[in-house]
């Protein structure tokens, strides 16, 4: 059962990683960004499949928890590699943007310009609301939980590209006194 | 034989070009012989590339920078970055250089006020159209490095501009790599949301053909709403063969993941930071382009049910 478990994760994670990867590259990023942006994206789509199925949290909590955890890597990753953060976490997010409940919605708009009874019509009003929704509230989740970080490490966000040696500092310093 | 530095042409000594030319030599100033010891450190330069500098370096003026921060916000803005970003790195440069900045950002255009710290009489105001670009994060990336490499070391304007020269004209990834890995992504995806071996087969094709459309139609640039229906369609259109010859057990779930990889992504996670940064006009310009484009590629996918002749989705 537990072992049952792992693989799923495991795979979920590997398809998580390759849509990442692929979304990610339409955008050109750094090439040294790309393997840890999918990376991130395999750790946030098994963390948010392990809750979804195994918590009784729903879509949208269970993606704001896997947007923190891509938030804080990326902080890191930000760190080490001086990179802005969201060079990271943007790609790595990609493949949990709610992208088919939008269109779904869009779709249960246009049917139900053209049901003709009032049971199809309350179905398809059921279903705009549903789907609109959770694309908004997951679509929310997503980017507050990935910027979080940022607030939280407010001062260090903004440096995460700098590129300052010790000594310049100094160097620095001693021009200004 | 040496060769120069900058140009990489071959370095002709002055003893060979002496019969010829009797120009006298360059002499640099304090400020130039430092760049050319910090940028070509232990290169040398051809007596051309000499004089260009020394023609070159000078003292900023309001204008040169004003334009120049333009041309670097503009830049930033089309490469998909979220608004406040833009005015930290862009008010970061003007600050190495004794200014201050005030900006408006709209979807289109950005006014920016920049205005000398000692002298408030040195100002200008000035605006710039905003041009449509691919998402380029590298160039996000190395921008901000760039803005801080400003900040730290004292960069002079000819020193900016070469690096921001050299930072937008590098090239993207090639076309053929991001065909290939985002058929490969979005069969991944369609993966994610149950599809089977046949469903991630069909996609990978529908997403291969529909991606291909769409990079055919932005080189030719066809209006972005009328490439984003046509590669919704067609995306759509190859992947409901696989409902119409019911292959596998999941061909709905490969229609549906079909359209996927057009899904503006960035746009929505940018408009929804700026939001919550306060940018609200432009967060709420963003969040309609954005649905503008879901509601292209709903349009696309539901003339191929009304083909299939069916809504079942």
């Amino acid at each position: 059962m537990n072992g049952d478990l792992i693989w799923t994760l495991l795979g979920d994670a590997f398809f998580a990683a390759v849509a990442a990867l692929g979304f990610a590259v339409i955008s050109n990023p750094p090439k040294r960004a790309i393997a840890i942006s999918a990376i991130l994206a395999a750790v946030g789509h098994a963390l948010r499949l392990y809750l979804l199925t195994h918590t009784s949290l729903g879509l949208p909590t269970a993606s704001f928890f896997a947007a923190f955890i891509i938030g804080m890597f990326s902080m890191l990753a930000a760190k080490l590699i001086h990179c802005p953060a969201e060079i990271f976490s943007f790609p790595s997010l990609l493949p949990m943007i709610p992208g088919m409940y939008a269109y779904k919605t869009i779709l249960s708009l246009l049917r139900f310009m053209e049901a003709k009874t009032p049971q199809v019509q309350q179905q398809l009003v059921v279903d705009i609301f549903q789907n609109g929704l959770t694309a908004l509230f997951v679509m929310f989740a997503l980017v507050i939980g990935a910027s979080l970080p940022l607030f939280l490490f407010h001062k260090q966000s903004f440096m995460m590209t700098r590129l300052l040696k010790p000594t310049a500092r100094r160097h620095r310093k001693m021009h200004r006194s | 034989m040496d060769t120069c530095s900058r140009c990489h042409r071959p370095i002709v000594t002055s003893t060979e070009s002496a019969s010829q030319a009797s120009t006298e030599p360059v002499v640099l100033n304090r400020e130039q012989q430092e760049y050319v010891k910090r940028v070509y450190d232990g290169g040398v330069l051809c007596e051309p590339c000499l004089q260009e500098i020394q023609t070159k370096i000078k003292p900023v003026a309001v204008r040169e920078l004003s334009n120049f921060l333009l041309d670097y916000a503009t830049t930033l803005m089309g490469a998909g970055v979220h608004t406040s970003r833009v005015v930290r790195n862009v008010n970061r440069i003007a600050g190495s250089f004794g200014y201050e900045t005030e900006m408006t950002i709209f979807q289109r255009h950005v006014t920016l006020h920049i205005l000398q710290r000692q002298d408030d009489s040195v100002r200008r105001t000035s605006l710039r159209t905003i041009r449509p670009a691919g998402f380029n994060f590298e160039i996000i990336s190395n921008l901000s490095t760039l803005s801080w490499q400003v900040h730290d070391n004292h960069l002079t304007m000819y020193e900016l501009r070469e690096k921001f020269n050299a930072i937008v004209t590098k090239p993207r990834i090639s076309r053929w790599w991001v065909l290939w890995l985002v058929s490969f992504a979005n069969a991944a995806f369609c993966r994610l949301f149950g599809g089977d071996a046949w469903a991630m087969g069909l996609v990978f094709v529908a997403t291969f053909v529909g991606f291909l459309l769409r990079q055919e139609m932005s080189f030719r640039h066809i209006n972005h709403l009328a490439v984003f229906t046509l590669s919704s369609f067609v995306a759509s259109m190859v992947a409901s063969l696989g409902v119409w010859a019911s292959l596998g057990e999941t061909p709905q779930i490969a229609l549906g993941a079909s359209v996927l990889f057009l899904i503006p992504g960035v746009p929505l996670i940018n408009s929804i930071i700026d939001l919550l940064e306060g940018y609200v006009l432009i967060g709420i310009s963003r969040a309609v382009n954005a649905l503008t484009l879901i509601i292209c590629i709903a349009l696309g996918l539901s003339a191929t049910l009304l083909i299939l002749g069916s809504y079942a989705l």
